[in-house]
């Protein structure tokens, strides 16, 4: 196995759960169902991704995604974007609260390039401008 | 994996819940979570076990507190699951 020699970007967390916003970011090929889906028709894959607002009733949530098989999130998204779940820790005061964005993509790409240099840094851009997130989870693969 | 790299790189932590420990190491994920066996499509578990969702978000949320080996991938056991699934391996040499 190949470890990538790359240094790991690493940022201490320096608060308190019970005290911080957190953001959901998924490889699953989440979206809205009014949302435009991911294009798995094209081969190459899809390099767009999609906003998902933080009042989102989980049941408006859909995957496209063919590169796995989403019959448990199609019954429960909350099995790869664990909307619900952040509620309840939420309300249990686990966390401070939900962040302002959240981000589904389809992660599975053969345009690794593009990938890294351009959806990547859109998403981070994209999270660090407008999620107030203290700390972002991510799902996939 | 490339995103949560460059979220990393503008001064946000991130955790990473994998179901695929073998082929993100290869991405060096800066802190990462593995629910041992679990199924690609379950990184949280399966459908409606809100108990072991949570369960499995806190133990991902957690690592951002403890003292993690940046690259390193933290591997858990959750028996409630149920069932175990062999993770994919990444392919050696040619």
């Amino acid at each position: 196995m190949t470890i990538s020699r790359k240094c790991v970007p690493f940022t201490p967390f320096e608060r308190e759960l019970s005290k911080s916003t957190i953001a959901i970011v998924t490889a699953g090929g989440v979206h809205l169902r009014d949302q435009e889906g991911f294009n798995i028709a094209d081969e190459l894959g899809d390099l767009t991704y999609r906003e998902i607002p933080p009042d989102v009733d989980s049941s408006q949530l859909m995957v496209t995604h063919h590169h796995y098989n989403h019959k448990d999130a199609d019954e429960d998204i909350n099995v790869v974007f664990p909307i619900d779940v952040l509620r309840d820790l939420e309300s249990e005061k686990f966390i401070g609260g939900i962040a302002r964005k959240h981000i589904g993509y389809m992660g599975y790409t053969m345009q690794l390039k593009a990938m890294y240099e351009g959806t990547a840094r859109e998403i981070a851009n994209d999270i660090d401008k407008s999620s107030r997130a203290d700390a972002v989870v991510l799902t996939g693969g | 994996m490339a995103v949560q790299r460059e979220i990393e790189m503008k001064g946000i932590p991130t955790v990473l819940i994998t179901v695929s420990p073998e082929v993100s190491a290869q991405m060096r994920p800066p802190r990462a979570l593995y629910p041992d066996g679990f199924k690609i499509g379950n990184s949280l578990g399966k459908p409606n076990m809100r108990d072991l969702q949570k369960k499995v978000l806190r133990d991902a949320l957690t690592l951002l507190t403890e003292n993690t080996r940046p690259g390193d991938t933290v591997t858990r056991a959750y028996p409630d699951y149920g069932e175990y699934h062999e993770p994919p391996r990444v392919r050696k040499g040619i």
